[in-house]
């Protein structure tokens, strides 16, 4: 297992601080545009996913890749999570894992 | 002039034991305690000069005498000191006062001199006094008086520690402080009325014991025990605590009767242990409820309702009841009944201060389950308003910002109706496996519920699984002579059976594991299958079939609504815990749980 470079659990928030790291975030699918897709982030704002392919509208997608500038991710994987998912609890996650308890996760 | 002794006297005779010529020796005045005469003789007196703060041995003059002859300087006078000098005495760690030429100041004053030991300048008359700064004398001179006690009393003074009594051995004394005074009350059963009142007491060494006393002798020491003084006791009898009745840490409890000797230790100043809290906030009053562990609380008073007057059905006395709600910052409420003087004395205090929204603190309560959860005052209860502790600021600070305005709900509403689907309800009360093993005691009277989450971490394969049960009624039936099946309930043989699962699987969680009782339905959404079925594969599909079939509902995690009761098994207690309700682990509100589990830890 490759751990020389592990995502960070982000939201669209805590994209910014990680430019040019490696993150991943779930976005619920607003719209696909060619090769990007737009989604909306477990914390409600808007991220852009690069060089991903289409997903059904609604679903959540996980996308892990490269943070690239204000709101965007290179995407290298994603996955299709379905629509059922809780939001709220991810996002939990995300403030955790890069608040207090860091240590655990990086 | 002041009457009073000049602060640091004995320090400065001491400093400076032996003084060439009156004029080195600064205004020294001291108080004459324990004058007394030297053996028979009438002109050698010794006392114990006292400054307030130490004091020294010493002795008068000869020429002095006369003074106390005249009664111009009684015991309790104040002496101004003209010329001493400090001995050595053989044999003891302490100097000696000779005191060569003085003069009377003040013949005899109303009390000994007692300063507080934090005071600079100016001394404090009192009465009874807290720790004082002891010379060595003094100290040598108290122990030894504990240990030749022949002298003073009739009984043996020899003190005997607490944990030392038994029923068997009859005559001891034990020298205890009363901690805790309960009121004299009144009763009525099947031999008639009395009066009973207890009392808690407590050793030097830290063991605690309950006293009760009965009509008589209630009556006879209930003026006499006074909380926080110190009293010798003898001639009580003992016997193993109810546990029913038991409030202090004892295997015995001990009776006085009107032949128990009940003497006031003096000397001994009265210390009022200071009342310990251990709050619990109102949302994690869940798991107490109906337990047998009284709770301590704190919070602010939102609403005090009148006085009400219960009719107590045992017999037909009406006792005042009035109740309170509270809030703390958990956002939650709580309402509190107040019985009997509590209700009263400390509920009127309570109403009208409310729209100041006081800082209650109570200590404890009993939390029964009516409307959820409710808080009830018990005969040892103890109400302080807007005391004096952190917690108290804390609350206030808190009620100031935000409690006013949030609105609370009240933590009660959370546990109403235990639906079926057990998913919504799983999430009350709560608890880790370890706080249900830990406590052996729960559910002794009644059932105490609880909801956990945890695997199956085993399934014991060769245990009886499940047992025949009748079609109609579900009970148990017995092979009846020809065939089929005879069921006692229904008074009826049937050829065919159904099986039903009964069976105790093993169940872990991070804080500890258990065995759970399990029963047919949960059982069933346990292992995937009914008990006709499993039994179908044990005997047709082979043993490897069935071992797999239990392995695969191994490990898998599952919400749980459990009941926790004792039960006797062979003369032995045993906790019997059994699945009430199964629900299957919902991730995305476990993980929420999980979430606001996890902020209130980062809180605390």
């Amino acid at each position: 297992m490759d751990t020389s470079s592990p995502a960070v659990f982000a939201n669209a928030e805590l994209i910014k601080m990680y430019t040019g790291r490696r993150v991943r975030a779930v976005v619920q699918v607003i719209r696909n545009e060619g090769g990007v897709l737009v989604g909306k982030s477990t914390d409600g704002q808007q991220l852009t996913v690069k060089g991903s392919p289409a997903f059904p509208l609604s679903h959540f997608v996980e996308v892990i890749g490269i943070a690239d500038g204000n709101q965007s991710i290179r995407a290298e994987i994603s996955t299709d999570l379905g629509e059922n998912f809780d939001a709220v609890a991810y996002d939990g996650l995300c403030q955790l894992a890069n608040g207090k308890h860091r240590k655990l996760f990086l | 002039m002041t009457n009073s002794v000049t602060p640091g006297a004995i320090s400065m005779l001491l400093a400076n034991p032996s003084p060439d010529s009156s004029s080195e020796i600064p205004e020294i005045v001291v108080q004459v305690v324990d004058l007394k005469p030297i053996g028979s003789s009438t002109t050698r007196f010794t006392f114990m000069a006292s400054d307030g703060k130490m004091k020294i041995k010493a002795m008068l003059p000869t020429h002095f005498a006369s003074e106390i002859h005249s009664g111009n300087l009684q015991n309790l006078g104040l002496i101004r000191i003209l010329d001493y000098t400090c001995n050595s005495i053989p044999n003891q760690p302490d100097k000696a006062l000779i005191v060569t030429k003085c003069e009377v100041v003040c013949p005899a004053l109303e009390t000994e001199i007692k300063s507080e030991v934090k005071e600079e300048t100016g001394i404090v008359l009192k009465p009874k006094q807290e720790m004082v700064a002891k010379s060595a004398a003094q100290i040598v001179r108290e122990q030894r008086g504990n240990a030749a006690p022949a002298a003073r009393m009739a009984m043996t003074r020899r003190v005997h520690p607490l944990v030392s009594l038994n029923p068997y051995q009859g005559n001891w004394t034990i020298k205890v402080r009363v901690t805790n005074k309960g009121n004299l009350r009144t009763y009525k059963n099947a031999k008639g009325e009395g009066h009973v009142f207890n009392v808690e007491l407590t050793d030097e060494d830290g063991t605690q014991i309950q006293a009760t006393m009965f009509n008589e002798a209630a009556n006879k020491f209930y003026p006499t025990f006074e909380l926080g003084k110190v009293y010798y006791i003898s001639k009580g009898s003992l016997k193993v605590a109810n546990k029913q009745f038991r409030t202090v840490a004892n295997d015995y409890e001990m009776t006085l009767n009107e032949n128990s000797i009940v003497e006031e230790a003096d000397g001994e100043g009265a210390f009022i242990p200071e009342t310990k809290f251990n709050f619990v906030k109102i949302d994690q009053l869940g798991t107490y409820v109906n337990g047998r562990e009284l709770v301590d609380i704190i919070g602010v008073v939102q609403n005090v309702s009148s006085t009400l007057s219960i009719r107590r059905k045992s017999n037909n006395d009406t006792i005042p009841k009035r109740d309170i709600t509270i809030a703390d910052d958990s956002n939650k409420t709580v309402v509190v009944s107040l019985w009997n003087e509590l209700a009263t004395d400390i509920g009127q205090q309570l109403l009208d201060t409310v729209d100041s929204a006081p800082v209650v603190a109570i200590k404890s309560l009993k939390v029964g389950d009516f409307q959820g959860v409710s808080l009830s005052s018990v005969s040892k209860s103890k109400v302080l308003i807007n005391p004096d502790l952190p917690e108290a600021k804390k609350l206030r600070a808190w009620f100031d910002s935000e409690g006013k305005g949030t609105s609370m709900a009240s933590v009660g509403s959370g546990f109403s109706a235990l639906s079926k689907n057990g998913a919504k309800s799983m999430y009350s009360d709560r608890v880790l496996l370890s706080h249900i093993t830990n406590d052996q005691t729960l559910g002794q009277d009644k059932p105490v519920f609880f909801s956990i989450k945890g695997y199956i971490s085993f399934i014991k394969s060769d245990q009886t699984m499940s047992y025949r049960a009748c079609k109609t009624c579900n009970k148990k039936v017995t092979e009846a002579i020809g065939s089929g099946y005879w069921c006692e309930a229904c008074q009826k043989n049937d050829d065919e059976c159904s099986l039903r699962y009964i069976m105790v699987v093993k169940v872990s969680d991070h804080s500890g594991e258990a065995w759970l009782s399990v029963f047919n339905e949960q059982a069933e959404k346990i292992i995937g299958c009914t008990a006709d079925e499993l039994n179908r594969i044990k005997s047709e599909e082979g043993d490897d079939k069935y071992q797999l079939k239990l392995k695969e509902a191994t490990w898998v995690p599952h919400l749980f609504r459990v009941s926790v009761a004792q039960t006797e098994y062979m003369n032995e207690k045993r906790q019997r815990i059994t699945v009430r309700a199964h629900a299957p682990l919902d991730c995305s509100a476990e993980s929420r749980y999980l979430l606001e589990e996890i902020a209130k830890m980062s809180l605390s």
